[in-house]
């Protein structure tokens, strides 16, 4: 008797439309857009895929937009640019700089810059100095002649180079920040013990 | 012999508990590069005001207020801006190429927010997720405006 009544109250309760767990956490409904937008500087986009458990949308070019609700699958939408400057300008305006990456290389068994790379230096500091809060990392490579302990320190003296010349121009030496992979990340790949002129490097971020 | 063991076990327990107090050294994931307004990173329990050159560490949120703006580059490249009324977690943030560590998600709580990839995305795409409430983004070398409104 008592196993038959429960259940018949519960379909009571449903069909009332109080059914309990819902009213106990209510969940708003979220309602979320997301926009394929040109690289910067480019027109071209990435990809990039929206899903949850109700399905799955590919998004391919730029402009293509998808509308997700709370619980439903992924709907594709359509924005034009002046949607996309209504809705992102705030956050696109609050975008940071794009990193900037530069390669400078040196001279055999050397921490002396190549003459082609004394001349680019000017490039790396008009962009550090173009920025209101420059950060910089730089990394010290070499090739495979010297043995993996020295070109370690070999590296490092490379990118202490670029250090100084920064700190010399005027960049706090805070934020700067030098390291070295030796002979450990190879821009070309080559036996060891292999003079290679373009693993000589530092390779150089400015954020 | 029994005893032996345990102290063994006792010994690696504490080993392994001491390890990540050891590499609390935390590094920043990145810094804010451009700011605006009203805009605070919550961290943990507190709240630093946002300004430029700020570090920015895993786990914490960048919010805006009503006129705030806020943007951040992660130390592989990757960038991250809101716009006003606005909150975005930095939930995972692991850079660390040479060890293959690689791994970003990022949570978009409310507001408008725009994305740009970086190193993670091009090295290990897999390893970069987008969260919305209603939604899981994966990218594939991209640009985003993610825009969360709830009702």
């Amino acid at each position: 008797m008592r196993g038959s009544v429960l259940p018949l109250l519960a379909l009571v309760l449903a069909a009332a439309g109080c059914v309990p767990k819902k009213a106990q956490t209510p969940q708003p409904a979220s309602s979320n857009l997301v926009v394929l937008l040109p690289d910067p500087g480019k027109t071209t986009a990435g990809r990039a895929v929206v899903s949850n458990d109700k399905g799955t949308l590919d998004l391919a070019e730029a402009g293509a937009a998808v509308r997700v609700t709370s619980g439903e699958a992924p709907k594709s939408t359509a924005v034009t640019p002046s949607d996309v400057q209504r809705i992102f300008g705030d956050a696109l305006a609050a975008l940071p700089p794009s990193p900037q990456h530069f390669v400078l290389y040196f001279r055999f068994d050397s921490e002396e810059l190549t003459d082609e790379s004394r001349r680019l230096v000017q490039d790396v500091l008009s962009v550090v100095k173009q920025r209101p809060d420059p950060e910089v990392v730089a990394i010290g490579h070499t090739d495979t002649t010297g043995t993996p302990a020295s070109n370690v320190e070999l590296g490092l003296r490379r990118a202490n180079t670029v250090r100084t010349i920064l700190v010399d121009a005027g960049l706090p030496a805070s934020s700067i920040a030098v390291r070295s992979h030796g002979e450990g990340a190879l821009l070309v790949r080559t036996a060891d013990g292999v003079f290679e002129p373009r693993n000589r490097r530092v390779e150089i971020t400015v954020r | 012999m029994g005893r032996i063991l345990r102290l063994w076990v006792v010994a690696c327990a504490c080993i392994t508990a001491a390890a990540p107090a050891f590499a609390q050294q935390p590094t920043p994931a990145g810094r804010i590069k451009v700011v605006s307004g009203d805009a605070v990173i919550v961290r943990g329990a507190s709240t630093v005001p946002a300004q430029n050159g700020v570090a920015v560490y895993q786990s914490d949120s960048l919010r805006t207020g009503k006129d705030g703006r806020v943007g951040i580059t992660l130390s592989d490249d990757t960038q991250v801006s809101i716009g006003p009324g606005s909150e975005v977690k930095l939930d995972s943030f692991v850079y660390d190429p040479g060890a293959g560590q690689l791994a970003l998600v990022l949570k978009f709580i409310r507001g408008t927010a725009a994305y740009v990839s970086g190193q993670i995305a091009k090295l290990a795409p897999d390893a970069v997720r987008l969260e919305t409430p209603a939604a899981i983004v994966g990218v594939r070398g991209t640009t985003l405006g993610i825009e969360v409104t709830s009702d």
